[in-house]
Order: C-alpha cells, then structure tokens, then sequence
C-alpha cells in the first residue's frame, strides 16, 4: 500500500469521527451512486435475513444504448431478474411465468442526485466509519444513523478506490442487523452482451404484465404524512395475472413505502388486517371502504403501520 | 426436532407448537444444546454480538455461589444487610429469569416490539403470514425504492427470495 493513501485514509477517518454530517460522508455517498452506475461488473453476493441466507449472481452491463442488469438467484427455486433500460422481467421457470414490468422515466429516480444526497441529511446523521477488508476489497465504511425511530439505520461498505458498494447493512433502533447484502466475490471490468442474456427461453410461458401507468387515483389519500415521507409517485397497474391495483409512493429520499389499493368486489378471500415481515420489508393489510390495503416498505413496522392506518377515501365531489 | 428448531427460530411455528417445543427444549439436554449452536452459528453469521462459551453455565454457577439467604440465622441482628443482599440476589434471579425466558423469543418474537417502546402504536398489531401475493408487491414496489441507486439489482432478491417459504404457508 503506498503511503499517500494510508495518509488519506487516517484522514477522512479522522475527520469523520471530529463531526457527524462530514462532507466527506456526503462525498462518498455520491461516489458509491457513481459507481452504481458507471461500473460494469460481474459478482456473487449474498443476502441474510432472520437466520436465513441466499446466494445469488449480479451481472452489471453498461453500454450507451441502455445499461443491463441481471440477478441469478443460486439457492433454492431457480429465478432470473433482468433490468433494461425500459423494463424489468423476473423469469419463474418453476410455474413457467414471465413477470413484466415497464420503466417509466417518471419512476426511474434519476436516483440520488446531489442535492437529494444532502437532503438525506434532514433524516439521517451521516459519517464515515472504520475501513475493512471485503471479498478481497479495501472498503470504507459509511453510516447513516436515522433522526428517529420512523427509519432503519444503514452500514455501507464501499471499495476505497471504485465507490462499488461490497456490504450493506440495515439495522433497527436496538442496533440489530435486520438484513445485509454481501459480495462474496466480485469482478469489476468489462463484462459480455452474452452475460447479461436471460438464460431462459421463456417460449410458451406466461407472460403476466404489470402495465403500470401514471394515473390519479381520486379519493384516496393519507390522514396525515408519516415526517419526512413524501408521496413520489401515483399509478395504476395490475398485480398477478390481472388484478387491477393502484399504487401510491412515499419515499424519505432512501426508504420507500408502497400503498397498494384493490377493489375486493368479486373477490372471495377475506382480508386479514395485521403485519407480516420479511428482513427489513414489512407489511401491513387492512381493509378501507371495501378496499384491500396493503402496505409495503423497507420501513419499521411502526412506520408502516401508521401510513397504512393513515390511509383514507374520500368521495371525490 | 431439529427442522423444528429451526423453524422456530425463524418465527415460522405457530402458537401452539412453539410453546409445546420451547416446553421440550427445557427438558431436552440435546434440543437445548442444538438451540444455543443454532443462535451461535446465526449470529456469527450476521456479525452480531455473541456470548462468549459457557456463558449460561457461568452465570448459574455464579448465582449457586451466592450466599444462602433464606437462612433464618442471623436475621434479627443485621436485617438492613440481609435487606441488600437479598434485593441482589432478586435482581439477580430476576435477570437470569428474564434473560432466559426472552432467549427463546428473539428470533420469533414480531420485530415491531422494540419500535413500539420508543412510538407506542395505537394498538398491537396482529402478525399474520406473508400475503400470497407477496412477490408481486415486492416486484412492484422494488422499483421505486432510492436505495437501487446506491446498490443497483441487488434489493431485488427480496423480491422473489421468500417464494418456498411462501408457499408453505
């Protein structure tokens, strides 16, 4: 390791312990986004939850005409997850369905952009913490400790020189880990067209799409906001092979929670109003002017709990 | 009986046999044994925090080796003391009580209870199983979710991650 850099490093560590909100830590969340983005890459990584783990493959292709992603998942039932520029498709060969989903340029945040990065500040004191060495990496460490108890606290370890995020940890206001991403291993560089294909043919499946499409969905609305939660967008779509649902988002800038809304008329299983969680998701259901509610969102159940219970319709004059 | 441990610490028994199968770990040495090797391995999996070996028999034979206080010798001369001590040894047994009856509870218990201490929810919520839809709301909201800017495809594990559990219930 040359010197200049470990001189760099006990810097920004330094520094990063002297304050909470350092620029530093704003810094390198911008460099993990840019990494996010800019990188191709090719990878294994694990997800753990509740005792249990999965191991999946991630393959990162960047190309002008339209990035690609893929998520083999490698434990369990085989499924397949690729991303396009326009659409995001999840193969099930099990039941031999093809889930769709389309990309609207309204619902791709352009991500975090800088100013939304220092808006995370309002919710989450953000520093960096120790370095450590992952999956071969040099990483550092940045967390963002949330204001209350509304949010989940996260640990991101980046790689030192790409930004590439190596280990995200999400824990709870007792300080337990309530789910972690982790690579195993990883290859940064120039990945093949042919890496990202989908490996199933998928001829003959079904093929269920979501048709998602911004819409107003009049009458409904929250009592009141959860703090630091704003509605981010507002559509109609269908869930399975063709129930018709409406979709409200509310997001704090990292954590987002969905509110998904269906007529139960012709529908014969009843609604069982409670909470069910699954890592960090939770959800939450209920029944609203014969609706079902459901609420999802990598949120504490206090959260949401109380956007579902916040949820209204009014008929609209 | 060790499918069903595991079950249990995923949170995955109902009520009944839960407690049916926590009464067993009291009585089974060996159900007992692969119960703490479970929550070990589970936590060294997740990097937490991780009692050191032999912690329970330590504070057992810690609390054997208090002094017998029930003893009625000795009590009208120094009752303040007897007061102290005994007030310890409650704290004592209390802590060990509690400590081992919340034990078999962390996995299965609703991760809500520690949220609500802190914003106490209007009314305890009923935990029920996974939607059967689950999927296809985890589909559906996965793609607004900010944090994909930081961590790309990944968050979309969740998505389909859970589909064996799902349909076992």
């Amino acid at each position: 390791m040359m010197p200049g850099r470990a001189l760099g490093v006990a810097i920004v560590l330094a520094s990063g312990l002297a304050q909470a909100q350092s620029p530093e830590a704003l810094g390198w969340l911008r460099k993990i986004q840019d990494a996010t983005q800019k990188l191709s890459y090719r990878g294994t990584f694990v997800y753990q939850h509740g005792g249990r783990s999965e191991t999946s493959r991630i393959t990162r292709y960047v190309d002008a005409g339209g990035d690609i992603d893929r998520l083999e998942v490698l434990d369990g039932v085989p499924r397949e997850i690729v991303r396009t520029r326009d659409t995001i498709r999840c193969y099930l060969p099990e039941s031999r369905v093809v889930k769709v989903d389309r990309r609207t340029a309204e619902r791709d945040f352009p991500a975090l952009l800088p100013e939304r990065v220092n808006a995370l500040a309002r919710h989450y004191d953000i520093s960096l913490g120790e370095t450590r060495r992952i999956a071969g990496f040099d990483c550092q460490a940045v967390t963002l400790a949330p204001k209350d108890d509304l949010r989940y606290g996260y640990k991101l370890y980046a790689d030192v020189h790409s930004g590439m995020l190596l280990k995200a940890v999400t824990v709870d206001s007792g300080g337990d880990t309530v789910e972690q991403f982790m690579f195993t291993q990883l290859a940064i560089g120039p990945v093949s067209r042919d890496m990202v294909k989908p490996r199933q043919a998928a001829r003959g499946w079904r093929i269920e799409d979501s048709a998602a499409a911004p819409a107003r969905l009049a009458g409904w609305e929250l009592s009141s906001e959860l703090p630091g939660f704003h509605k981010v967008s507002e559509l109609k779509r269908r869930l399975g092979e063709s129930r018709p649902v409406g979709q409200l988002v509310y997001s704090d800038g990292l954590a987002a929670v969905s509110v998904f809304i269906e007529p139960l008329e012709g529908r014969r299983d009843p609604v069982r109003t409670g909470l069910a969680s699954m890592g960090a998701i939770h959800i939450y259901t209920r029944e609203v002017a014969n609706h079902r509610v459901t609420v999802v969102g990598e949120a504490p159940a206090v959260s949401v709990q109380r956007i579902a219970d916040a949820v209204e319709y009014r008929r609209p004059h | 009986m060790k499918d069903r441990i595991s079950a249990l610490m995923d949170g995955e028994l109902d009520d009944t046999s839960a407690s049916q199968l926590i009464d067993s770990l009291g009585r089974d040495g060996e159900a007992l044994q692969a119960w703490r090797t479970y929550h070990l391995i589970s936590d060294a999996m997740r990097d937490g925090r991780v009692l050191s070996d032999g912690f329970t028999a330590r504070v057992a034979s810690r609390l054997m080796a208090e002094p017998a206080l029930l003893a009625p010798a000795g009590l009208q001369s120094e009752p303040r003391k007897w007061f102290a001590l005994s007030a310890a040894a409650s704290v004592a047994a209390v802590s060990l009580v509690g400590w081992l009856a919340f034990a078999p509870q962390r996995e299965a218990r609703p991760p809500q209870v520690a949220q609500a201490s802190v914003t106490p929810l209007k009314k305890q919520p009923a935990i029920v199983p996974l939607p059967s839809a689950t999927n296809d709301y985890l589909l559906a909201h996965q793609g607004f979710s900010p944090r994909a800017s930081l961590q790309g495809m990944a968050p979309y594990v969740r998505t389909v991650s859970d589909q064996s559990q799902e349909s076992t219930k």
